[in-house]
């Protein structure tokens, strides 16, 4: 992973190498002119020394012809060494423009030497007259060293002039070379600077807007740094918490909408139950009473009369005690029938029942009188109103996953925005029904009670009669609405 | 705007970095080149060609033919010498290319003392060869190699009878030639004299002169105040044309006369160019040159020994003035 500090010390460390480059380059670069500078400086300096060693060298002959002694000797004798030593380091400065001017220099210094040697050796051998001779002779030698000396110098100035103009020429280029590149290195630093804070600048930024986001209540933005450092590792870990926020708000909500819905289906059956309570004055002494006029019937011999008051007195019963419970499939359908027997003593012929029951299905556990009002819908809408009656079919029919329950009649049918209204529950319940229990709360029910919407379908038109449809899960779906409706 | 400050910074270092490369090209390369040194074994042979009138068109062409051949050769010539007949200073010259050890000399012959004591005792030595170009010196007296050059008496001959036949067989010649006469003149005085001698109409008259441009000019008037009818001028010494003509213009035209010379002098070429010159001798300075190398690098070499001790002659030529005389 790339860190601030590591970016920090790249930094660092190109400034550096690009210092110690130039620094390099130039003290390499004047190395080399000052070499070059001093070898030719070498040779003005060598060829100069070659005239004052050979006019030293003169005078020592002098003072040694006046005064032959060993001091003078022996100083003829070092300053001859030291002429031929200059003139072997002479013999290395030889190149193709001067060659033949320096070897006849070389040549011309031996001749000295061998003149200035035979003047001694006549001196010794006392011949006077020939030392003398030699003596001028090495005085004339030595006037032409040091002419060709400062003709060789004026060859080489010549020579070399092309290459001092060069140096001149530049040490002018190299200022130039020194303030463009000043200007260079301003501006790439200026750009590596750039480049760099914002590598660490930029990140910064988005996060500070990814908090703004997540300060102005907005969660769900994934948040993205484009970065490779710390402030990377900081987004990740800011990430990380937006999620586990989010989560925490999904389910707060959750949890909420889930207490409303159990609050709603309190209210439901607090609303029916007092329905139940208004209805039922005294159930159990209505109950009793119906118990004793179907006795009275029986031994007057209405057995007919007798029966019905016993269905009355078991619907009563049975709606007493099953509102608040989960019922079989067979119980609700026991009491339906019941109630159909008490509507048919009511409309005799007018009223045609049918069922058609698939008994594989009648231990469906559902919600406690469903089936009821919802026959009792028909019964009112299709039957009542017709003079000539009407017929309501009721079926129980095992579709795979599901039960399906249709309550159909013929009557008048309804429209669409009747039927609409139906199933949004804003028809309030009309007088006349017995249990005061109406579709819309059916429908909840069966909706809590599954933990699922769309359970129920209505098909119906204007003339052709309604058809109820019941589409029961055979499993339940959340658990904790049966729980919520069977705790009470 | 983060996108156009970095594209600007991007830009400005591109540029800035194209000057610093081009300005760095420029500091750093050199384009000034330390001659090459010489191996030091390798040691060729060095020459010497000295004369006592550098930069005339004649030594000048002679100069030319020995570097050419020298270069053919490859061994190292240097024209050497003094400018105006400097005679101390082309002796010395050739003493210090002696004391040089020089390989060879190729010298312009000075029929002097101190010439011959040089060539004599010095050459001898520091045992070095020596070559006379152009003007000899005696071989008895400069034991010299060999001589390479016209041969100037016939060269003398050659321009007596060009001057009979332009002239006629009668007249009166002035032939005018230096006090201290070197070998080479004398040669030419012999051959023109012996030449016009075998015409009995002819008569010369010898007039001498020195060195600078007065005494000529001096010898000159002397020679009209004596001799007012004479008819041709011969210049012995081909530096002794320019003045000479100088002093006849200035006293009558130039055209009755008969002016002629030799090529060795400076102006020689362009007075005959401009038909001042009727005639004069036309040797062969680059041949001299070439020759004069060849031989010495002959005797170097030990593939000549020993060379033709009278010498070898070059080829002479008369030739005309531009504008014919009269």
């Amino acid at each position: 992973m790339n860190t601030i500090q590591k970016k920090i010390w790249m930094l660092a460390i190109v400034v550096l190498v690009m210092m110690i480059a130039i620094w390099l380059t130039l003290t390499f670069y004047n190395q080399k002119v000052q070499t070059q500078y001093n070898d030719i400086l070498q040779r003005y300096l060598q060829m100069n020394e070659i005239t004052s060693e050979s006019q030293q060298m003169v005078t020592d002959l002098n003072n040694y012809l006046l005064m032959p002694s060993d001091e003078t000797q022996s100083r003829l004798k070092a300053s001859r060494e030291r002429l031929l030593g200059v003139q072997s380091t002479v013999y290395e400065l030889r190149n193709v423009e001067n060659e033949f001017a320096l070897t006849n220099y070389i040549h011309l210094i031996s001749s000295f030497v061998e003149t200035v040697d035979r003047s001694v050796s006549f001196q010794e051998q006392e011949d006077t007259e020939a030392s003398l001779t030699e003596f001028t002779e090495a005085t004339r030698i030595s006037m032409y060293i040091s002419e060709m000396t400062l003709t060789i110098i004026d060859t080489e100035l010549k020579t070399y002039e092309g290459f001092y103009r060069g140096i001149i020429k530049q040490s002018a280029e190299l200022k130039k070379l020194g303030v463009w590149m000043l200007l260079l290195i301003t501006a790439a630093l200026l750009l590596f600077t750039y480049l760099f804070s914002l590598s660490i600048t930029k990140p910064i930024h988005q996060l500070t807007k990814a908090a703004n986001e997540l300060a102005n209540g907005r969660f769900d933005q994934t948040i993205y740094v484009d970065s490779n450092d710390e402030i990377s590792f900081l987004a990740k870990t800011f990430n990380h918490m937006r999620r586990n926020i989010n989560a925490m708000i999904l389910e707060i909500q959750q949890k909420a909408q889930l207490e409303r819905e159990l609050q709603d289906s309190k209210l439901l059956l607090q609303q029916s139950q007092l329905r139940n309570l208004q209805s039922q004055i005294n159930p159990h002494f209505l109950f009793n009473t119906l118990n004793t006029l179907s006795k009275k019937a029986y031994l007057d011999g209405a057995e007919e009369t007798s029966d019905l008051l016993v269905s009355v007195a078991s619907l009563l019963r049975y709606n007493l005690k099953r509102m608040d419970r989960a019922v079989t499939l067979a119980e609700e359908e026991f009491v339906l029938r019941q109630y159909m027997e008490i509507q048919k003593a009511r409309f005799s012929d007018r009223l045609q029942f049918f069922t058609e029951l698939d008994s594989n299905c009648l231990n469906l556990k559902i919600p406690g009188l469903t089936l009821q009002p919802l026959i009792e819908n028909a019964v009112i809408h299709a039957i009542e109103p017709e003079e000539d009656g009407g017929h309501i079919w009721f079926r129980i029919k095992d579709r795979e996953e599901e039960v399906w329950i249709e309550i159909e009649d013929n009557g008048k049918g309804m429209s669409l925005e009747k039927r609409q209204q139906l199933l949004e529950g804003s028809i309030v319940p009309a007088e006349g029904h017995s249990t005061g229990i109406g579709f819309a709360n059916v429908v909840k029910r069966l909706q809590l009670f599954y933990g699922k919407e769309d359970l129920v379908n209505v098909e119906s038109e204007i003339g052709q009669g309604t058809k109820v449809i019941l589409k029961l899960p055979k499993v339940k779906g959340a658990a904790n609405h049966d729980q919520a409706v069977d705790s009470r | 705007m983060r996108k156009k400050v970095i594209i600007v910074l991007c830009f400005l270092c591109a540029v800035l970095g194209i000057f610093t490369l081009w300005s760095a090209e420029g500091a750093f390369r050199s384009d000034w080149q330390l001659p090459a040194a010489v191996p030091a074994d390798e040691e060729s042979y060095r020459l010497v060609l000295i004369t006592q009138e550098l930069e005339t068109p004649f030594w000048d062409k002679v100069g030319k033919g020995a570097t050419a051949q020298a270069e053919q050769e490859q061994v190292i010539l240097d024209v050497w010498g003094s400018y105006g007949n400097n005679r101390e200073d082309f002796l010395k010259q050739i003493e210090i290319a002696l004391h040089s050890k020089v390989d060879g000399v190729i010298v312009q012959g000075l029929d002097t003392e101190e010439f011959k004591e040089l060539t004599k005792e010095k050459a001898a030595f520091y045992g070095i060869p020596v070559i006379t170009v152009a003007n000899d010196v005696p071989v008895e007296e400069s034991l010299r190699k060999t001589f390479v050059g016209s041969d100037h008496y016939a060269a003398g001959k050659m321009l007596a009878e060009q001057l009979v036949k332009e002239m006629g067989g009668s007249g009166q010649v002035v032939l005018l030639g230096d006090i201290e006469q070197e070998y080479s003149q004398r040669q030419r005085l012999l051959g023109v004299t012996e030449s016009l001698a075998q015409h009995a109409e002819i008569s010369t008259v010898y007039a001498e002169s020195g060195k600078s441009d007065e005494e000529i000019v001096g010898a000159t008037q002397h020679v009209l105040n004596q001799h007012p009818n004479v008819e041709a001028f011969i210049a012995l010494n081909a530096n002794h044309v320019g003045p000479m003509m100088k002093e006849i213009s200035r006293r009558a035209e130039l055209e009755p006369y008969y002016l002629y010379s030799f090529d060795d002098g400076a102006e020689t070429a362009s007075l005959l160019d401009q038909g001042k010159l009727d005639a004069m001798i036309q040797q062969s300075p680059e041949q001299m040159g070439e020759q004069s190398v060849k031989l010495i690098m002959q005797w170097l070499r030990n593939e000549v020994v020993p060379l033709e001790s009278s010498g070898y002659i070059t080829d002479i030529r008369v030739v005309k003035g531009a504008e014919a005389g009269p």
